[in-house]
């Protein structure tokens, strides 16, 4: 039996497929003006490649922005929450992992979870864009690289500079003063990713951080970031076996395979 | 009950507008600490004054910072952009310094006929009642004189007498809330509470006589975990209709707009303004209040157990340092106790937050089972 899951997050959009306890394929794109859409295209562009038909999905569970819109519109049999869904993807590829720090487009959140892949506890960040994946993308916009070159960039740095404040106006402010200025983008890329992890850890620390820990979301793709984090919160994070971005389609998958009945 | 649902979303209901054409007065109040009784004798309708989450700020920002907390921002706004024109007068008391910043905005934009400043003690104590049944008397002779009516000791026991059944009657109801089979939702039990201190007291007597007969006979079904919620003044039902949209359904709570305005009140008997200084002070489970932690922390317990929650959603706006600093205490205890918590920091009405509370929620019922 085939078991589906939707993530339709803020930027973009993810489905995956598992069969008998294997990831059959994923896909990411990024999102079209509504959920419904963005989830029928993703969905349409794996089941294409694959080769199958809606109906040879057992069961799909729709999860992020989107999931209710999907699930009313027939997409999906049930809809879980993203925090739910992140922690269970993954679970299912770390068994021991405790702690998932999933960093999305417009928000950041710290997962717990227990030993028997329960979630135990969660925090998620407030409707503010910074410490989210929208900051690094203005910032970005105003240093005139693209995401993928914040991380690379960043360790090329010699002296980052400091960024005093953690809101994304402000600190876009911050970054065109040290532009004008004259100083290195590498050390300034370095100081908005140090300013981003400084936010996320903020929020780790209130639900507290439990070895082992890994990264989910888009940010986890930013190597800077992710080693800014182990620093701060003095842990080694073990690393996403598959693409960080598709961990909610996958754990919204693995938990259509519970809630479909797949023993 | 929907039909209740309704009125309570209106600022000026259509009570009080024919309360007004026959001549009534009307006068706004904000913090459970006002004994409501004195303006009852004084034949004063006491309102308590809401923001019912509208996100509007634009002319109360200009007075009050916006690292103010977002309720009393609305208020304020609401009071300048002249939705509270029908109001005779304000009470004002010392709640917390941002609904102080919001009262006193308010006098200094608009110069109200009638401002009181009722000072309420932060410590209960023989002095501290001996202080503030002197403030009640001020309050009735502020009230008498400016209103030219004469609030006699046999109108406040009349008046206390009307609480006395009214909140008599409100814990029949929320018990009937509480139950094995909840027969109300919690947006209906804030309705009602908004209710309470929106209509003239006769009027919400003969309504709650209509929620309780209709109760007992309901029972709301559908929901996946019961719970409770609590925190910074919450008026918002728009909030509650989020969270029991989810399959959360709030079968008690410990707000200001809520239980907490009734629940733990004692039968008012004797001298009056005595009687009314210790019953509204002693009973003031508010965080305002210095050194009460254990049993503001009994009291949530208590209705947790009572009403046999399966977690609890400790609610507070942006800035409100009261409670925002309380929830972190009572995240703590209650989690102790073995009752999981959804601490929910949220910016008061902003319609644009909901989708995130949402997920916050749903991930909440995951995370219990619900």
């Amino acid at each position: 039996m085939r078991f589906g899951g939707i993530d339709v997050g803020s930027l973009t959009a993810q489905a995956v497929v598992v069969e008998n306890g294997r990831i059959t394929g994923s896909k990411s794109i990024g999102v079209r003006p509504n959920p419904v859409e963005s989830a029928e295209t993703v969905l349409g562009m794996l089941l294409s490649e694959l080769g199958l038909r809606h109906q040879d999905i057992s069961y799909i569970v729709s999860t992020g922005y989107g999931r209710e819109q999907v699930q009313a519109k027939g997409l999906a049999h049930a809809n879980v929450s993203e925090i739910s869904c992140h922690g269970v993807g993954a679970v299912w590829l770390l068994p021991g992992v405790r702690t998932i720090i999933d960093i999305g487009g417009q928000d950041a959140k710290v997962i717990r979870m227990d030993a028997s892949g329960e979630l135990k506890d969660f925090v998620m960040n407030d409707k503010c864009a910074a410490g989210t994946g929208r900051f690094l993308e203005v910032m970005c916009r105003t240093l005139g690289i693209t995401l993928d070159e914040l991380g690379t960039l960043s360790l090329k740095a010699r002296n980052p500079v400091g960024l005093s404040s953690r809101c994304s106006i402000f600190c876009e402010t911050e970054v065109l003063h040290y532009l004008q200025r004259g100083t290195d983008k590498a050390d300034i890329a370095a100081s908005v990713n140090r300013a981003m992890a400084e936010r996320v850890a903020a929020l780790a620390r209130r639900v507290g951080v439990e070895p082992e820990v890994t990264m989910s979301g888009g940010v986890a793709k930013n190597g800077a970031v992710k080693s800014e984090l182990e620093r701060i919160l003095g842990v080694r994070m073990v690393p996403c076996p598959v693409d960080p971005q598709i961990v909610g389609a996958l754990g919204a998958a693995v938990l259509a395979r519970k809630m479909g009945g797949e023993r | 009950m929907e039909d209740a649902i309704r009125l309570a979303g209106d600022i000026l209901n259509s009570h009080l507008e024919e309360w007004r054409r026959a001549g009534g007065r009307i006068v706004g109040y904000t913090c459970v600490a006002t004994p409501r009784e004195i303006m009852d004798a004084a034949g004063i309708l006491p309102y308590r004054i809401r923001a019912l989450g509208k996100p509007e700020r634009e002319l109360a920002d200009a007075y009050l910072s916006r690292f103010n907390c977002g309720f009393c921002r609305a208020c304020l706004q609401l009071g300048l952009d002249g939705t509270y024109d029908f109001l005779d007068g304000l009470v004002e008391n010392n709640g917390c310094d941002h609904l102080r910043g919001m009262f006193e905005d308010w006098q200094y934009a608009k110069d109200p006929a009638f401002f009181h400043y009722l000072r309420v003690p932060h410590t209960v104590s023989e002095e501290a009642l001996e202080f503030f049944a002197e403030e009640l008397e001020l309050f009735r002779e502020a009230l008498g004189r400016h209103f030219q009516v004469d609030i006699s000791d046999a109108s406040l026991a009349e008046a206390m007498e009307r609480s006395n059944r009214t909140r008599e009657k409100l814990r029949e109801l929320f018990s009937l809330r509480e139950g094995e089979r909840p027969a109300l939702t919690g947006r209906q039990a804030m309705a009602v509470i908004l209710l309470e201190s929106s209509l003239p007291p006769a009027v919400f007597e003969d309504y709650l006589a209509r929620f309780l007969e209709e109760s007992e006979r309901n029972e709301v079904r559908g929901y996946r975990a019961r719970l409770l919620l609590a925190g910074s003044a919450t008026d918002e039902l728009a909030l509650v209709g989020e969270i029991e949209d989810v399959g959360g359904l709030v079968v008690s709570d410990a707000l200001c707009y809520g239980t907490r305005a009734f629940w733990n009140l004692p039968r008012l008997a004797g001298d009056p303004i005595h009687a009314l200084a210790e019953a509204y002070l002693k009973h003031l489970l508010c965080p305002r209040m210095f050194d009460d932690y254990a049993t503001r922390l009994d009291y949530v317990l208590r209705t947790a157990r009572r009403a046999r929650v399966d977690g609890a959603v400790l609610v507070h706006n942006k800035f409100c340092d009261l409670h925002g600093v309380e929830n972190v205490r009572l995240r703590l205890d209650l989690e102790e106790a073995g009752i999981p918590v959804l601490v929910l920091e949220k910016e008061y009405g902003s319609g644009a937050d909901l989708g995130r509370i949402r997920t916050r929620i749903q991930a909440f019922l995951e995370r219990i089972g619900g």
